[in-house]
């Protein structure tokens, strides 16, 4: 095609191009207000198909796997509840209480005097990853007691035996003249329910 | 010129220019309707796919709204497994936290020789937990951490007593590293003192008024045992 077709057209040629001209008008104003728009709107709802296909996906997942996670939550809140029974419960707002209505009749049996129990502060254990809301501490009770070696000794053992979670923390025996009458501190600890960060973080809302 | 048949020249001087059977004015409106029709075409593709992934998306939504209820259920589920297992962790590492000394005050009664009076047993209270975040410097502004950085803690058992000579005390020591304390305390030699386990903290001359002269001989002795670990 040479340009001088151009240069001098003749009446038909000239209507020829204002019509080629008009309808590739019409043509590009269809591409940019109906293809293109339309093209970005099948992308966006091609994405969101996905992204719904792949929620679907994840619900039937776990929905599948529903049976199991009841069992292992079961399971585990089994094995913690053995746990939760062996916590220290504080008896009139006293753990000293709790410690005292537990410990008496083992001392007893023994035939040992606890003469005082008194609380110390609790302390803390390390935080979990993931840290749960729920947060357990270490509450130490410390006892004074009177007795001979032996009964000491017999009190220790069966509180070691009648109480899986309960450990003994420090221990402290002065003898006296009278090997019937020994003085003994004997600090015990238990665990405890901690502080609750979830209860904590909600209280800080209602703030 | 004379010609047999008479010929009419029905192309215009520009066209007999161009190089194409057809003419370019044919052409281009041609192609110009081509190029639109084939615009509206796309555009007509387009839209039926758009409307098909829509009524596909739809029918998936209604599909999620009818689960949701009974996914929620299994997500709260899976929150209670995750917090469980976590309180649980904090459980056993208490658990393996725990020791027990009945069994070593029980067996220490049976290696005490005759001749050796002990007047003081201790295990003396941990030190207070350092609750600080690590770097922080103690003041009223610094809010102290739930739990401690350190998982161990160490434990020791301190034996005060009195004897006539040094040999009831060896004896003692001696069967302390037996096989019926092991658990408990712990025996390290070859270290420098300061490390060693036991550690003779004080072996003297019996000054205490209570003391039956001076032939009396006083001891300190200092056993590592083994540590509280707060480990899962």
């Amino acid at each position: 095609m040479k340009t001088e077709t151009f240069q001098d057209p003749s009446a038909l040629m000239k209507r020829a191009l204002f019509r080629s001209l008009l309808i590739g008008a019409v043509a590009v104003v269809l591409y940019m207000f109906c293809v293109e728009p339309c093209q970005t709107s099948l992308r966006k709802a091609r994405t969101e198909h996905e992204s719904l296909k792949d929620q679907q996906a994840g619900m039937v997942r776990d929905l599948k796997g529903a049976e199991m996670v009841k069992s292992r939550l079961d399971a585990l809140q089994a094995e913690r509840q053995a746990y939760l029974n062996g916590l220290l419960e504080p008896l009139l707002e006293s753990y000293a209480m709790r410690a005292k209505s537990l410990l008496d009749p083992l001392a007893a049996d023994v035939g040992l005097t606890i003469g005082d129990y008194s609380e110390l502060p609790p302390r803390r254990l390390p935080l979990p990853v993931p840290q749960a809301p729920q947060l357990y501490a270490r509450k130490p009770i410390r006892l004074t007691c009177t007795g001979t070696y032996a009964t000491i000794v017999s009190f220790l053992l069966r509180v070691e035996e009648k109480m899986p979670l309960v450990s003994l923390e420090a221990f402290s025996l002065k003898t006296q003249k009278d090997p019937d009458n020994q003085s003994a501190t004997i600090v015990l600890e238990w665990p405890i329910k901690g502080e609750n960060t979830a209860a904590v973080a909600k209280g800080g809302v209602k703030k | 010129m004379k010609a047999p048949n008479l010929h009419l020249n029905l192309l215009h001087a520009s066209e007999r220019q161009s190089s194409s059977p057809v003419r370019l004015r044919v052409m281009l409106p041609i192609l110009a309707l081509l190029g639109c029709a084939g615009c509206l075409v796309w555009w007509g593709v387009l839209a039926g796919q758009l409307m098909l992934v829509k009524t596909q998306s739809a029918s998936l939504r209604q599909d999620l709204a009818a689960k949701k209820a009974e996914h929620g259920g299994i997500l709260r589920q899976m929150a209670a497994e995750r917090e469980t297992r976590s309180e649980l962790d904090q459980l056993t590492m208490y658990a393996h936290g725990r020791r027990t000394y009945g069994g070593l005050f029980k067996q220490l009664a049976n290696v005490v020789p005759e001749n050796l009076q002990l007047l003081s047993l201790e295990i003396p209270e941990p030190p207070a937990q350092n609750l600080l975040p690590p770097g922080a410097k103690p003041g009223p502004k610094v809010k102290p951490l739930l739990g401690p950085t350190g998982t161990v803690e160490a434990v020791s058992f301190r034996i005060l007593g009195r004897t006539v000579k040094e040999t009831p005390v060896e004896a003692m020591m001696k069967a302390l590293e037996g096989a019926a304390f092991t658990n408990e305390l712990l025996i390290v030699k070859g270290v420098p003192p300061e490390q060693a386990s036991p550690r003779i903290r004080s072996f003297h001359q019996d000054t205490s008024p209570s003391g039956e002269g001076a032939r009396l001989l006083a001891f300190d002795i200092e056993y590592r045992c083994a540590e509280r670990r707060f480990e899962k």
